[in-house]
């Protein structure tokens, strides 16, 4: 088993975790920690994806063959996009409660399931 | 058996299921050997195209430039929304902050994370970093300051108006580089086509308009990463000031 594979395996591990939380909790703080998760597994993927074997980082100069640099620049925006995201779901959760008194959807919804 | 825990055990079997299927996808992959497409072109010239050393910010910041104006305005809108959300939140009393030593001790480091920043920024074009990296760092600092002596503080220090005017300038310098190369007829963006000088491959003064960029992304993201820690830590305050203690409500 290659360090890639290990990390293919993380990420598939990571993202069901996420999935599962997502689907599973009905706090709403713990449905923003599951989707946080889910898009670093997904970064993780994008970035083992552009693995080379025996490749070097990206700079130059490059002794020898050097990994792919496309996923590195299409991950280094994904990061900063989820941490905006994060923070804007963060601040929605926060309004709910102000209003709601409570964080977990079923209560806010009305229903006890 | 309740119903809530029949239909935990199902989500779980269905994520397990869902995992086991990437698993043998994953298993079908072959090992890379070569890099075939685009990237293939940028790690052969970006030198000779871009006077850029580092791969990564040539593609960011020239070959992909619109994507990461596209992104910087993701930022902008979201931190939009959060001061928007907690604009009503007034600023009463702040927290004093930790204790003596910890003051002392963090006085001493604020200065040397503020270089290590500053040089992350303004070598992103020759070595690993950036303008989005090194505008991490930059928020850290202030995040630290807040935590360290207080936000009543930190608001003193840097003015939440003053952040605002940072990030604005940011979006608009990168907008205002574009047009240079609008300007002189190679297109909304364009480095080296675009008359900014190339300078040496590997020096300080090279890349183009790179490091200016990088600049701008910097203070975009610095700030914003800044105003949204600050928006909800304002919120966090105003909250206990208004029922400090009270569970009556």
């Amino acid at each position: 088993m290659t360090i890639i594979t290990l990390s293919h395996g993380t990420a598939i591990i990571l993202f069901c975790i996420g999935l599962y939380t997502i689907i599973s909790k009905r706090n709403l703080f713990k449905t923003v920690i599951g989707l946080s998760l889910m898009e670093s597994s997904v970064l993780l993927l994008i970035v083992a994806a552009g693995f080379v074997q025996g490749g070097r980082p990206p700079i130059l100069p490059i002794e020898g063959i050097a990994v792919n640099p496309l996923p590195h620049a299409f991950t280094l925006t994904a990061i900063v996009i989820g941490a905006s995201d994060l923070a804007l779901a963060l601040a929605f959760v926060i309004k709910l409660h102000q209003r709601y008194k409570t964080v977990d959807l079923d209560k806010i919804r009305g229903l006890r399931g | 058996m309740s119903k809530s825990c029949f239909l935990r055990i199902v989500t779980f079997l269905l994520c397990l299921a869902l995992g086991w299927q990437f698993w043998k996808g994953i298993l079908a992959l072959e090992p890379t050997q070569i890099i075939i497409g685009p990237a293939a072109h940028y790690i052969e010239s970006a030198a000779e195209e871009t006077g850029a050393t580092n791969i990564v910010a040539a593609i960011l910041f020239d070959y992909r430039a619109l994507d990461t104006l596209g992104e910087a305005s993701v930022i902008y809108t979201s931190v939009c929304g959060i001061a928007m959300l907690f604009a009503k939140s007034k600023f009463k009393i702040s927290s004093t902050g930790l204790s003596f030593i910890v003051k002392r001790g963090v006085s001493f480091i604020i200065p040397f994370l503020l270089l290590y920043a500053a040089g992350i920024v303004l070598m992103g074009h020759i070595s690993p970093g950036g303008g989005f990296q090194g505008g991490a760092v930059f928020a850290t600092a202030t995040i630290l300051f807040c935590i360290v002596y207080g936000s009543g503080f930190e608001a003193v220090m840097i003015k939440p108006k003053t952040k605002e005017l940072i990030e604005s300038s940011g979006a608009l310098m990168f907008v205002l580089i574009g047009f240079v190369g609008l300007w002189t007829g190679a297109g909304f963006l364009a480095n080296i086509a675009a008359g900014y000088p190339k300078g040496e491959v590997g020096r300080f003064l090279s890349g183009g308009s790179i490091p200016l960029l990088n600049i701008a992304v910097g203070m975009k993201v610095s700030a914003g990463l800044s105003t949204i820690f600050y928006s909800m830590i304002k919120l966090l305050e105003f909250e206990v000031t208004k029922h400090p203690g009270v569970k009556n409500k």
